[in-house]
């Protein structure tokens, strides 16, 4: 165990250290952010550029400045926002828990629809429910996620003025942006729980469970749920860095103060030290979920873990 | 029986508290304000966006002041002087002024604030060159200073009125340090900080003692949304009492008309739109193209069917409040055959390409190109239209002269002055003019840069406008309103032109 974590563990630091080189390279790519901070300016001298570069620290060498930015982040030190001047890691640690606290109520939601509906579109395969259920997860799949924001923040805020259109205000404000991102979530995964349960529900082990006379319901849940979900949780660990990518656009539409919203005005305000910290914060979380879901499979499948 | 009365004497006394609270919460009011942007920092010298100002007006002062009126008023300078042909202005100050932590407002505020703003500190933001005219300014006691120019700017006195030019508190500055006071702003203006939360809101509440008087709300709420359909949402479902400019998109009228709490109210703007024009290169060097294309294009239609008549014809680069517009002046008219004549004239083929760069994030812009090309269309021509991201455009492509025959350019100032216009558009080496260089046009707008008799300055800014105009260096399309989306419980409300919202005269019912 200790050596597979050590693999995996230099397997992570060497994708940051690949994700982390590319966007510093790729964002540098979008502009001079002293243009962009004089764009209201009138006449701007070269120097008055070159005195704001030297302040922002983007006059020297590309390298140098990637060491620097290595070289923060083991103290957890981003640097300072261009527009402004705030410590990165300030901004981070509030929008950080934000989009985590959505994430894990979309992932939450759409793990908790989707088994049940999905197990059971796999019993009842052909059948009425099986074809309802599969047609309503053709019909999620079919939104655009931010046209589905918008209808329900019409009908739910502005008709029924039940919940709040935006912002980030105690739990009612969870409901409509959780949902517009676990609906189309839970459209996907229906349909995935149910094939990998039709697989499973042909094996001979449910056959000498059912044979053992065991309820339905334990030779569901039991044994046939655990049995699939190695690809499901596989999936769903995949699932969740699509989901922090995808989140962006919902967080937009939401007003949500989240990692999103930041890397959003820090590509459109060529904020580099904040776009940098939002994209190494986001592929060291997709890395340790990766993690998370290999130490899961010995702990779900034993066969695994002698492996 | 005794516990009883105790009890029943609490109970009275917490009815008589509970509407107490109740009577002073309804003296209490709380609007709340949708801004599209957060400026990550509330230092004056930190930032040109306008909605820095949209919020920072309410918490400082300038030594000159200018509302919704637009005139130019004392702020804390009650009184100003012009001395050594203007190089010299001598300025008295208010007393007993005190910043919202209790320091006094003095010459040494003033000296510090300006100090800092042309020094290191202000070095590092892009505020300064605004006030580059500046050389020092001397304290001559308490409550005078002079200011000493390098050269006479006759636009001083009113850049004193906003942005770079806000007085900041010397002694909190220097005890809690700059980086407090990016996040923590302290001022003399009619609200103080109360708190700030970066990407979510900013939140004042009024400062009884200030010298204007005290502000009618008790509490100013700032929201940051960004994408307009929400901040609509917002209105309509009446947690946002106000959405300021520039958030509500020309399509988005019509919902906000619709709900009968809702208004919209719109005012003038020093916001121009225009389709500038290569005159290096391929067929727009022709003066006579260029005139072809302004008389090809039904500039009315596109603003009566796509803009909703929330913009006016323009005839010049300005708009109608610019100091330095030529009201005489009349736009083109629409004559497609003119255009066809004319091109001819100029040896231009029926089918030849035409580029039009424009901003993609601008849906209403998008719709306005697609016109203009259609009408260059009906005239002969193949008009192509070529988005670029903002940013993109603004820094990368027109400074370096990388346009097609158009370009958008969309610009106004605070100042609503000409100067910052023409200058930056006209002048030989600008960064925002990549073509043109005009000796003649270069001697008139450098002329009137020293001149503060407003009288002369104005008619050598008119004749520039004239001047261009002639010549036909851009396609001026018009100036467009400035949109508020407004609940109806807010009262005494005033648009402004500018973004700079003072909002001490408003109530909230």
């Amino acid at each position: 165990m200790a050596n597979f974590l050590m693999k995996r563990f230099l397997q992570a630091v060497f994708v940051l250290l690949a994700v982390t080189l590319i966007v510093a390279f790729a964002i540098r790519l979008t502009g001079d952010p002293a243009l962009m901070l004089t764009q209201g300016a009138g006449s701007v001298t070269e120097a008055d550029l070159m005195l704001i570069r030297e302040a922002l620290g983007i006059n020297k060498p590309f390298f140098v400045q990637y060491f620097e930015f290595l070289k923060g982040l083991f103290s957890f030190d981003f640097g300072r926002s261009f527009m402004g001047g705030t410590p990165v890691a300030d901004l981070i640690s509030k929008s950080l828990p934000a989009t985590l606290m959505l994430a894990a109520s979309v992932m939450i939601i759409s793990i908790a629809i989707s088994i049940p509906l999905g197990i059971k579109a796999a019993v009842s395969k052909g059948k009425w429910a099986d074809q309802t259920i599969r047609i309503l997860s053709l019909i999620g799949l079919s939104f655009p996620n931010f046209w589905l924001g918008l209808m329900l923040v019409l009908v739910f805020s502005i008709w029924l003025q039940w919940l709040p259109p935006s912002g980030m205000d105690g739990f009612t404000s969870f409901l409509m942006p959780a949902f517009t991102m676990a609906i189309i979530l839970t459209a996907t995964n229906v349909r995935l729980v149910r094939s990998s349960m039709l697989e499973t529900l042909q094996s001979q082990y449910i056959m000498v469970a059912r044979a053992k006379g065991l309820s339905e319901n334990k030779v569901l849940y039991k044994h046939a749920l655990r049995n699939c979900a190695i690809p499901l949780i596989t999936y769903f660990g995949l699932q969740f860095g699509g989901l922090l990518g995808g989140i962006v656009i919902i967080e937009r539409v939401f007003n949500w103060p989240g990692l999103g919203t930041l890397a959003f005005d820090a590509v459109s305000g060529r904020d580099y030290p904040v776009l940098q910290a939002v994209i190494t914060i986001l592929s060291m979380l997709i890395v340790s979920v990766n993690l998370l879901v290999d130490i899961a499979y010995g702990l779900i499948d034993p066969r695994i873990r002698t492996e | 029986m005794n516990s009883k009365r105790t009890l029943g004497g609490a109970l009275k006394a917490l009815a008589i508290t509970s509407s107490l609270t109740a009577a002073s919460l309804s003296f209490a009011s709380t609007l709340t304000v949708s801004s599209p942007q957060d400026p990550g920092s509330w230092d004056p010298i930190d930032t040109f966006l306008v909605n820095w100002a949209s919020v920072a007006t309410n918490i400082y002062d300038g030594l000159t002041y200018r509302g919704p009126d637009l005139k130019l008023q004392p702020g804390l300078a009650t009184s100003w002087e012009q001395l050594d042909d203007s190089k010299r202005i001598r300025f008295t100050l208010r007393q007993d002024v005190k910043f919202h932590d209790g320091e006094d407002f003095n010459a040494a505020a003033v000296k510090f604030t300006f100090d800092r703003l042309m020094g290191n500190e202000g070095k590092k933001g892009p505020q300064r060159s605004n006030y580059s005219a500046i050389d020092s300014v001397e304290v001559i006691d308490d409550y005078t200073v002079d200011f000493h120019l390098k050269a006479a700017d006759p636009v001083l006195l009113t850049k004193l009125a906003g942005y770079g030019a806000m007085i900041v508190p010397p002694k909190y500055i220097q005890e809690k340090g700059e980086d407090f006071f990016n996040t923590h702003p302290v001022g003399t203006g009619p609200f103080k900080f109360s708190s700030y939360e970066p990407k979510v809101g900013i939140k004042l509440e009024a400062y009884a003692d200030h010298w204007g008087g005290a502000p009618k709300l008790t509490n100013l709420n700032y929201r940051f949304i960004s994408e307009p359909s929400t901040a609509v949402a917002e209105l309509q479902s009446g947690r946002v009492d106000l959405v300021i400019p520039p958030t509500i998109p020309i399509g988005m009228i019509t919902t906000i008309e619709k709900n009968p709490n809702l208004e919209v109210i719109t005012t003038i703007s020093p916001t121009v739109y225009a389709l500038r024009f290569n005159t290096k290169n391929g067929i727009t060097k022709d003066e006579k193209v260029r005139k072809a294309l302004i008389y090809g294009v039904d500039r009315q239609a596109i603003i009566d069917s796509i803009l909703g008549g929330q913009a006016a014809q323009i005839a010049s680069f300005q708009s109608a409040i610019s100091f330095g517009d030529d009201p005489s002046m009349a736009p083109l008219p629409y004559d497609p055959n003119k255009a066809m004549q004319l091109l001819k004239q100029a040896g231009i083929k029926p089918g030849t390409k035409i580029q039009i760069d424009i901003r993609g994030n601008n849906a209403t812009f998008n719709e306005v190109s697609q016109a203009v090309a259609s009408y260059l269309q009906i005239i002969g021509l193949n008009a192509t239209i070529k988005p670029y991201e903002t940013n993109v455009l603004l820094n990368d492509i027109i400074p370096a002269g990388k346009t097609g025959e158009m370009f958008q350019q969309s610009w106004g100032g605070w100042t609503l002055d000409y100067d910052n216009t023409a200058y930056f558009m006209y002048h030989t080496g600008e960064k925002w003019n990549p073509y043109d260089s005009d000796p003649a046009l270069d001697k008139q707008l450098e002329s009137q840069r020293s001149i503060t008799d407003r009288a002369k300055r104005l008619e050598i800014l008119q004749s520039i406008a004239n001047y261009t105009a002639n010549r036909a260096l851009e396609m001026p399309l018009y100036s467009l309103n400035a949109i508020f989306g407004v609940s109806k419980r807010v009262k005494n409300f005033t648009p402004v032109p500018d973004s700079r919202l003072r909002l001490t005269d408003v109530t909230v019912e």
